[in-house]
This record gives structure tokens, sequence and C-alpha cells, in this order.
């Protein structure tokens, strides 16, 4: 019998980019806050992160100490940092910012993964799989537009066929038997469908003593490592953070999801073992926060954020030209300006994932400088 | 024996709380159809005949009445295959009312340009949609809608793409559906002056300004697709030259007055001398140049043989033989561009009607979708659920992003198998929201399982595929396995 991968897509597709976003503009100088940066403290004299006692990465910065559960994977090289990055538009807008950024531009047809995906499917040879794109949630995200096919699902629930399945499995496995136009694709599916079956079928146990949180982030996090794990041909999964846009009391609402983004986060790295190196996972949000702290001990929407890339073969380690945060170096109304733009950090994660003409059609009219992260 | 009420209890409260943009979805769906409970009679032999390789073919699947209201038409089965024929060829003749009233709770279809900016993108994405899978369902004038697919994948146009999500939905009505059985010549006018068009291409970009090149997106598509095809002997001078010819149109933008208005400036014009395809266009044109460009696209004979070769791709097979794309070509060229002549042509041709290649395509996802909904005598509200079907077979109408529209060929499809299954046993069990059908009354109103498969098929199921129904323990599973097989994927 041939190697599931194998039956399931090109061998060479076994790597999978899982696409994190967080909505509502996640404070990057929160999650990785410039301690040693006298501007950041200065601007938010209530709730700065102190110097002392903080996660020190490298340079004026530090982990936000609820996320803590990412230090050994950051001393490992395992995780990257992108500091003031984020994308050209300026609106500060949810809305706008999260369609530019997830479809690469303006007058632009579809979104970058998806278009990514549709170039990536070109130069594969053999069966795609059924489910090369999941986009965990109710909907497809925008960044998945144009993608050859999406499923979109909840949970594996999703996937049933009704009871086991099994009454289905065998009448078309001899139904399509020898077909000469759909032989292949059947063998294809019906182990897909296998791979379903089992996913449904057992209590998901983690590998490596991983724990997952009870949270929909950590559940979600937990079903793209099962389908990683079963090799079912996945090459792109998309999975959204909602609640992130701190105009009041940031430190309560987001420490919780900091750590939950940490903790799962460290939990997948764990339970992916070495597919850890061929699985990518990139953390964006469509922009960062004000640098000075509101009076309700919130952030108001800024530009320049934080951008996580773990796993996939990242060289790991702190990436930033560092503006600073002196009064002139602050655009607009004082926010941290766009230094690298996403475009560059994601291409630089695609470089690795796929041909350099998926990359190139993933982001049209736009000349890449890809990010060594 | 599930009666209607049952059903309409089955089928469960997310489909009849399911809503169109902001219209909320009564039972109106459930309401209207068919009656459920009349016997039919499906073909037999062990092959398809030639009546339902042409139903197959030029419909979007055969529903139980459908072989019989044929077989009314005409005497033999081959006389009513050519009866049928010539009947769906005049759509203005086939009373289409009753497909016409399940649109009537979907308001944008029938809206100016102007109202179609005060919706939000995605109603008009979701109500476009399902207009446009409602009368794939529901409509008589079935080889009218196929040939409306065409014509939107070949003119495709994506609508995630800028303005287009609001001016998809007029493109669709006033070029696509317009002119689908028209002239070809008005329907690449009307396409070329679209203000979708004019937006997808960039069209409205392409000005004559100091230092500027002309922008040449959809000059090159117009050839390379729309007309003369890839290999149809122009080259990159003729792309540029036709880009000078159609500079100065464009569409007025959302922000601004008279959104969504086609205009022409004339100080944004090229009004030099163009030389397109060895034809020379004199200066001073002005708007009159599109005309000329038009004209010369038109006449050109590659034109005729790309067109042809595509339809004949469609109705025919993947690789048709030159014998019937060039006969095609020819009455394309003898009639000037009538689609319906064309048809007729294509129609008519031995390598058509030949029940020796039915099954010889794949029907493509949405095909096979609204196939399932016709020869199962479904209901279907073509709302979230369907679309939520289509997007994971990876043909979710109107949101092809590159302008050569979906493919029409099996290996593009193959790897959608999974969801079909999943598809024909959710369907099957009556598991989808906003669809009902009964599986137990079809059999019977079939004359049995067996009955029930050759009028899946065409022809009497062979011993493997009795089989398989067998296997998995007949009823809604037995008709599950049916609608999976590979039989029921090709037309």
């Amino acid at each position: 019998m041939t190697d599931p991968i194998v039956a399931l897509g090109n061998p060479d597709n076994a790597r999978a980019l899982i696409v994190v976003f967080l909505r509502g503009g996640a404070d990057g100088l929160a999650l990785v806050p410039p301690v040693d940066d006298d501007g950041y403290q200065r601007a938010r004299p209530r709730i700065a992160i102190p110097a002392t006692g903080a996660i020190r990465l490298s340079g004026p910065f530090a982990l936000h100490p609820c996320m803590a559960a990412l230090e050994p994977i950051y001393r490992e090289g395992r995780l990257a940092v992108v500091h003031a990055a984020g994308s050209d538009d300026p609106t500060r807008s949810h809305f706008e910012a999260q369609d530019r950024m997830e479809r690469a531009g303006t007058g632009i047809a579809g979104g970058w993964l998806g278009r990514w995906l549709r170039a990536d499917a070109v130069v594969t040879t053999g069966p795609r799989s059924a489910l090369a794109s999941v986009a965990i949630g109710s909907a497809a995200p925008e960044c998945l537009r144009g993608a050859p096919s999406v499923t979109v699902m909840r949970s594996f629930a999703d996937l049933d066929l009704g009871a086991d399945g099994a009454w289905l499995r065998a009448p078309l496995d001899a139904l399509y038997a020898g077909d000469g136009m759909l032989g292949d694709a059947a063998t294809s599916a019906l182990r897909g469908l296998d791979a379903i079956a089992t996913m449904r079928s057992e209590a998901y146990v983690p590998a490596h003593g991983a724990e997952y949180g009870q949270d929909d982030f950590a559940r979600g996090m937990a079903q793209i490592a099962q389908l990683v794990k079963a090799q079912v041909g996945l090459r792109a999964a998309t999975l959204d953070y909602p609640g992130w846009d701190s105009h009041f009391f940031q430190g309560p609402l987001i420490e919780p999801m900091m750590r939950s983004l940490a903790a799962t986060l460290a939990a997948f790295t764990l339970d992916l073992g070495q597919l850890l190196d061929t699985t990518s996972v990139v953390v964006m949000s469509e922009f960062g926060r004000r640098v000075y702290e509101n009076s309700s001990l919130g952030t108001d929407h800024g530009r320049g954020g934080a951008l996580l890339v773990l796993g996939g073969g990242t060289p790991g380690g702190m990436h930033c030209r560092w503006p600073g945060l002196e009064g002139h170096v602050l655009e607009g109304p004082g926010d941290v300006p766009v230094v690298h733009d996403y475009r560059d950090v994601l291409a630089g994660v695609l470089s690795r994932c796929g041909s350099s003409a998926a990359t190139a059609a993933a982001f049209p009219g736009w000349e890449l400088a890809p990010l060594a992260v | 024996m599930p009666t209607r009420r049952s059903l309409l209890i089955a089928v469960g409260s997310a489909g009849l709380l399911a809503t169109v943009g902001c219209t909320p979805m009564s039972s109106w769906w459930l309401a209207e159809g068919p009656p459920m409970d009349t016997p039919f009679t499906p073909p037999s032999g062990a092959r398809a005949d030639l009546l339902h390789h042409v139903l197959d073919r030029c419909s979007y699947g055969i529903r139980p009445g459908d072989r019989a209201q044929a077989l009314a038409l005409g005497g033999s089965v081959e006389e009513a295959a050519h009866a049928w024929i010539a009947w769906q060829l005049r759509p203005d003749d086939i009373d289409d009312s009753e497909a016409r009233r399940s649109l009537r709770r979907i308001p944008s279809l029938t809206e100016p340009i102007g109202e179609l900016y005060e919706y939000r993108e995605q109603d008009l994405l979701r109500q476009l949609v399902q207009g446009h899978s409602l009368m794939a369902m529901r409509s008589r004038r079935q080889l009218y809608e196929v040939v409306v697919q065409f014509w939107s994948d070949h003119f495709n146009i994506d609508m995630s793409k800028a303005e287009c999500a609001w001016l998809k939905t007029a493109d669709e009505r006033d070029v696509i559906r317009r002119h689908a059985f028209g002239r070809f010549r008005d329907l690449l006018r009307a396409s070329a002056l679209s203000p979708a068009m004019l937006w997808y291409l960039d069209g409205r970009d392409n000005r004559v300004a100091a230092g500027a090149r002309p922008n040449e997106n959809y000059a090159r598509e117009l050839l390379e697709l729309h007309t003369l095809g890839v290999h149809g002997g122009y080259s990159q001078r003729d792309v540029m030259e036709v880009a000078r010819c159609l500079s100065g149109w464009t569409v007025r933008a959302k922000n601004g007055f008279k959104k969504g208005t086609v205009e022409f400036h004339a100080d944004a014009h090229d009004d030099g001398v163009k030389q397109v395809l060895g034809t020379t266009i004199s200066a001073g044109g002005g708007a009159r140049d599109l005309d000329r460009v038009l004209e010369i696209v038109c006449c050109h004979p590659s034109t005729a043989g790309h067109i042809a070769g595509k339809l004949c791709r469609r109705f025919i097979c993947e690789d048709p033989p030159d014998t019937a794309i060039a006969a095609v070509a020819a009455e394309f060229t003898a009639s000037h561009g009538d689609i319906r002549a064309t048809m007729r042509r294509l129609l008519a041709r031995p390598e058509f009607l030949d029940p020796a290649c039915h099954g010889a395509k794949l029907k493509r996802p949405f095909h096979f979708l609204v196939s399932v909904v016709r020869a199962t005598d479904a209901r279907c509200d073509a709302g979230p659920a369907t679309m939520a079907y289509f997007a994971r077979m990876g043909h979710a109408p109107f949101q092809f992003p590159t302008p050569d529209g979906y493919p029409d060929h099996a290996h593009a499809w193959r790897d959608t198998l999974l969801w079909r299954w999943n598809l024909a046993a959710s369907a099957a069990s009556n598991r989808i929201p906003g669809f009902a059908l009964d599986a137990a009354g079809l059999s019977r109103r079939a004359g049995g399982d067996d009955r029930l498969m050759a009028h899946l098929f065409g022809r009497d199921p062979d011993e493997r595929e009795s089989g398989a129904w067998r296997r998995s323990g007949g009823g809604e599973r037995g008709l599950a396995v049916a609608l999976a097989s590979p039989a029921f994927q090709r037309c």
C-alpha cells in the first residue's frame, strides 16, 4: 500500500500553512512590549509592562508575562517575532484594514491565501485532497477567497457522512474500482473519509503529553493539529481569534486571551513534534494599537503591530528595524509606524511552503522583499 | 410513508429560519413545485438512449416527469429528442412563470444599478447565487439556463474584485441573460460596456495621459478569452492597439454622483490612427472606435472557431472532433454570430447525437448539486447550506478569481468526490438545511429501486450498482449510494 500522503496528494505538499487572525487589532505593544524603550514606558504610565521581571527576547523587546508559555519555543529558535509590522492601510478601520490585509490590496480578485492555493494547485500533480484548505469557523475568511475549494467546519461533526459512513464506504469502493476518469480520485477521497471517520470516532489524545485548553481557539487549534497529523493533504487552514479590540481596561480583557494564545500555541508545538518542522503557523492582526494609553486604561486603533511565525523551518528570533517610539517617528495620532509590510513577512513563510511562482501569485502588484522569518 | 406535512417538519427549523439578505425566508420554497406523488416511467435497457442523453446534456438534470413530457412532444424516442431540442431553442415560447415566481423574494435581481449600491456586498452575492441556482433548479427553459452559465463563465467576473460586488447583478441580468440566446456581437458589446466588466478588467482605468501607457488588461482578455482565443493569431501590438481604441471608456465609482454610470471621455481617448488585426482604424473615430474593434474581432475567423470549440467542449466532449467544431464555426459565421442558430447546428451534429458518448462528461459541482435536486424532485431553497456546498466543491458561482472562468474539463473537478458523496448522503437523509426529498416516495413512484436507478443513470443498473444499493441497506442509503455513484457524476 502506498504512503497515505502520496495517495492524498503530492508528497511535496506535506507542508501546511496555518493562519491565525487576531480580530479586532491586537496590541503588539502588549504581546511583545519594548520594555526598554523609554518612549513606551512614558506613553503608558499605567498599563506598560515593567522592564523588571519581563521575559527578555532581544533588543528592547520582551514577551508579555502572560505569554510565558512561548518562551522555551522562542529560545529553541522555532518562533519568530516581527515587530512594527502591518499593512499600508491607513484607515484604522477594522473592516477596511482586515479586508485590505486579507485581499492583499484593492482591486484584486480573491484573497492572498486563495490565490496562493490556486497557483499552488496548478503545479500539483496527482489528486488534490478534498481537505486541502480548511477554515475553522462558520464562514471562510476573506483571505481564502478564490481558493480551489474551501471546507468550512466548526468541528469534525460538520464532515459527517451519516452514522459511521461505513455503509457508504464499501459500496463506493466497489463502484469506483477501475473507473478510468474517477478511480484515482475516489481512492484519495476514500482515504480522506477514513481519516475523518477516525478523527470523529476517537476522543482526541494529543501527543507528547500536550494539553489544550477548553476555549474556542484551543479547540480549533486541536482540530487543526488532528488534520495535520492525519495527513489528509491539508495545505492551509485558517482560524480566527476574535476580541482583541481593547479600548477599555485592556489588561483584564486581553491578558486571559494572551494566556490562551500562548498556551495553545505551546500545546500545538508539543503536540505536533517533528511535524511542526513542515507546518508553519502565522499569527497576524489587522493593525496594532496606539502607543499612548487612553483615559480608560485601554488603547485605540493604531498601525504597526507584532506578527508571530511559528514552526515550518523558521529561523526564529526577533526581526525588527525598530524605529523607537519618540514622538517624531510616530505616525498620525501616535502610532507605531509600519516598518515591515506584512506581505513581506508572509512571503518569507510562503517561500518555504510552496513554489516561488505561487508566492508571487499571492501578492500581485507588490514587489516582494521577503523577510527571512 | 412520509406525508408532505411530515416532510415539512423533517426539514427542520434551520432551513425555515435561513434568510435571504434581510428578507426572512418563509416556507414559500416548500409550497411550490410539482406534485410529489405522480408515478413516472424511467428509461430501460443496458445503455442510455438518445432522449436521456439529450436531456442530461442540455439541462441541469432530469426530473421524474421530464422524460414523459419530452415523449409527448414526438413519436419515437429519437423524434422526441429532436422535438425537445427544438422546443428548448425557443425559450420565449416556454411558459416559465412558475420558476420566475421563486425569484420574487430576491429583491436585488431587478434593481437598477443605482439601487444596487444601497445593498450590502454579501447580500448581493448571496441573492445572485440564489437566483441563479433557483432558475437552474426550476426553470423549464433548461437549455437556456445551461447556456447562460456558459456565457457567465466565458465573460467571467469575480464579485470579490472592487465594485463588481455591486455591479455583477446587473451584468448577469443585462448582459449575460439578456443576450445568452441572442447575437454574439450584441453580447460582446454589452459586456464591453458593462460597468462590472469595466471594473473587473480595469477598462475604466484605460485612458490616455501624458507619459502613461494604456491599461491593456481588458484588450488582452477581449482577444485571448472573449473572441479570438489564445492562439487566434493576434500579436502584442494588436493588444496595445485595441487598448488604444477602447481608451476613454470608464464607469463612475461609488463615492460620487451617478455611480455605476458608463461614460466615454473624449479627452482620455487616444484618437490617433490604429491598426487592429491588419485593419486600419482612421484617426478621429472617438467613441466609434469601440464598434470598429468589436466588428473586427467578431468577424475574425478565429472567433468563430474559438466559440465553437468551447461550445462543443461543453456539449459534446472534452476533446471534440474537428469536424464538429468546423461545422459549428461555419454556422456561427454564416448566421453572423446568432447564438441560437449556432446551438441548433451543434445539437444536430452526429457527434452530439450519439448516445454512445453519454457519460463522457463529468458534471461540474454546480451541475451535480442541481441535478440531485431535479432528479429527486427535492425542494431546495438554494440558501446558505447550498452555497456552502458550492464553496466546498470549489464551484461557487460568480466567485472565480481569474477571467478565464471555471474550467470545463474533468481533471479540474475530480477531487471534489468527497463532498459530492457527503452531499449525496446528507441530501438523501434530509440533513441539509433548506433541502428536502422523499426517498421512499421516489422509489415507489419509479416502480422500485432498480427503476429509480434507471431514472438516475438513464439505463438499467448493472450488477455492481444493484449490489451496491442492496449492500448499503437500501432506502435513503440506497439513494445516497446511487447519487454518489460514478454514473450519476457524469452526463
